[in-house]
This record gives structure tokens, sequence and C-alpha cells, in this order.
């Protein structure tokens, strides 16, 4: 049997291209109906990134709601080839630019990966700490520090690959980066992190 | 133990966690980490860094959630609005194009004649025909900009990502 075939056969395949399908029509027609369910499926995770993205919680939160406002807006452009996920987080991720471009010219860079070691800032001064509540636990103490350290770049394909389970194609689709400049951000946030980590315990 | 056999073994751990191994390399691996206490923990430390990873939980305020929910509505109420008032837009413009055509001779015919009763050069009488077919085109261009400024994301939609 040949890939195709042997995808085809896949019931979990199928059924997850009939649902993103189903999600593509339910956008082309704006139902709200839809959007209420989208929202509530992937609010964990859709803020999740953005928190990680940004590092302020009320950017996350104006942003959240931004990705949201854009995906009813733009939801005839997504088609239901690609998981509805990998769309989600690239409109977030271009909102996310968007602000900062308004906010901080300088930092326009750290995200949109023309250079890898650069910061995306971390905490706008007279915000809360991006990762209060991360804090609060006692093992995300430590990977809040070792993360605020981390350039921006690395900390989002680390979020996107572990956190979101995404592919590395589909981080690439999102970061709208070769798949080469994701498996190495991957690779050096790693072991960034392991030596943040390690450095912490020490 | 030679260098080269740690750095293949500090490769591979870093690979297992980005992209996966072969299982011959797993296997490679695994005896490695058995007798090597250095690298051992060096795959400990990765995996610790990734489980910790796997392990964030971030919850998003449920009160934004909730005003999420409401905007989406309300702006999904606003796009169907607008929508059906384009719809009435472009079913008036098709019906004063198809006006236009059909009457197009007549029209043609009864400014040549008052060109003529008038005694107005036929440049006068043409420009007059040629308004008549752009002044409702333009007019329906300044309705469609006038209601693309009342959007309350107007300037919102303009530049975005595709």
């Amino acid at each position: 049997m040949d890939t195709a075939a042997c995808w085809f056969a896949n019931p979990a395949w199928v059924s997850m291209e009939r649902e993103e399908k189903t999600i593509a029509r339910g956008l082309r027609r704006r139902d709200p109906e839809l959007l209420d369910g989208l929202i509530e499926r992937f609010q964990y995770r859709l803020f999740r990134y953005l928190l990680f993205l940004t590092g302020s919680r009320e950017t996350a939160e104006d942003l959240f709601q931004e990705t949201w406002i854009r995906v009813l807006e733009r939801g005839r452009q997504y088609d239901g080839r690609s998981k509805f996920e990998t769309w989600l987080f690239a409109i977030a991720r271009h909102l996310a630019i968007d602000l900062l471009r308004r906010k901080q010219p300088q930092s326009l860079e750290a995200l949109s990966g023309s250079n890898e070691e650069s910061q995306i800032p971390f905490q706008t001064s007279g915000e809360r700490s991006a990762f209060e509540s991360l804090a609060q636990r006692e093992e995300g103490e430590r990977l809040a520090a070792a993360l605020a350290n981390l350039p921006g770049s690395y900390r989002e394909v680390l979020v996107l690959r572990f956190q979101e389970e995404l592919a590395l194609e589909e981080i690439a689709s999102v970061v709208e980066a070769p798949l080469s400049t994701i498996k190495s951000r991957l690779y050096r946030g790693l072991e960034a992190m392991r030596e943040l980590l390690e450095g912490e315990r020490s | 133990m030679s260098e080269d056999v740690h750095k293949r073994a500090e490769r591979l751990i870093a690979t297992s966690n980005v992209e996966g191994i072969s299982a011959p390399d797993r296997e490679w691996l695994d005896e490695h980490l058995e007798s090597c206490g250095r690298c051992a923990q060096r795959a400990a430390a990765l995996e610790q860094v990734v489980v910790t990873l796997r392990s964030v939980s971030i919850p998003p305020d449920p009160a934004v959630v909730e005003a999420t929910r409401r905007r989406v509505r309300v702006r999904a109420a606003e796009l169907h609005e607008q929508q059906v008032r384009l719809r009435a837009l472009w079913m008036a413009c098709a019906f004063s194009w198809g006006l236009g055509v059909l009457s197009a001779p007549l029209v043609w015919w009864a400014l040549q004649w008052i060109g003529e009763h008038l005694a107005l050069p036929t440049a006068v009488w043409t420009v007059a025909f040629l308004l008549w077919w752009t002044v409702p085109a333009a007019g329906a261009g300044g309705v469609l900009a006038w209601l693309r400024t009342r959007s309350p994301s107007g300037e919102y939609l303009r530049g975005l990502p595709r």
C-alpha cells in the first residue's frame, strides 16, 4: 500500500481532515457558534503561545482577543488543507509582530527571525510579570527564570514544539522560516534551557 | 572512550528530543548511556527540560475569554449586517448597469438630438454620454468607500497578513 493509501485508510487522519474542512466551512459562514467552540477549545494553547511569544500577560490578553476577531474576519482565507491551529498561531504571530512594530520598532527582528540571537522584550515596564502565574509553582519558577533569559526566537519554537506539539514543518509554516532554521533554533533553545536550568540549580 | 563517541551521543540526545532518532541509533545511545555517567546526566537534563516545558499550564483569565466571545459575536453581527447592505448595493449596481446597457442607444440618440438642437459641438454631448455611464459607477464606489470607513475595523483590515 502506498503512503497516500495508508493515509486515507487511517481513520484518525480522515477524521482530522473532515474536521478541518468543517471548520473551514463554518469560518466561511462566519458561524458564531463555531467560533465559540473554537475559542473554548484553543483558549489555553493560544494564550500560552501568545504569553511565551510576547512575555507580557496584558499584551497576550489583548492579542488573544484580536486574534479571534481576525479569525472571524479572515476566516474565508482558511481552506482546511492545513491544521487549524497552524493557521491560528500564524495569525496570532502576525498580530504580535504588528504590535511590536508599533510599540518598539527595534524589537521587530526578534520575531521576524532575521536575527536569531535578538531578544523579544520580555516585560514592558509597569506591567505584571509575564510568568507570574507560572512562577507560582515551584518547578515553574525555575522555568520562568530560564525562559525570561532565552532569546524570543528560541522561546517561540520551544513552545510550539513541546507545548503545542506541532510538527517541525508546521512550526516552519507558522514562523515562516526554513525547516533548517527551526531545527537549529530548537537545538540551540534546548541547549540554552538546559544550561540555564542547570545554572539555576547550582 | 573517545571524544567522538561522546560527541555522537550528545548529537543523538539532542536529535532524539527534537526530531526523533532511528531504532539502531536509539539502541546505540541507550547502550552508551548505560556506561557513561556524563552523557546520561546530559540526557536526563534535556529530558527534564522537555518534561518541564510540557507540564506548563497557564490558563487565560476567564473574564478575557468571555469578553472575547462577546466581541466576536458583536463583530459577527456587524459583518453580517454589512454583508446584507453590500449585497443590496451590488444588486442595485447590477440593476443600474443592466438598465444602462438597455437604454444606451436611446440615451445616445437623445443626447445627439439635444446636441444638434442646441448646436453643441459633438465632443460636448459625447462627454455627456460618458458621464451618464461613469457617474453612477463613481457614486457606487463612493458609497462603498464610505461603508468601509464606517466599519469599526476598517483601519484594522488594511495591511493584514494573508
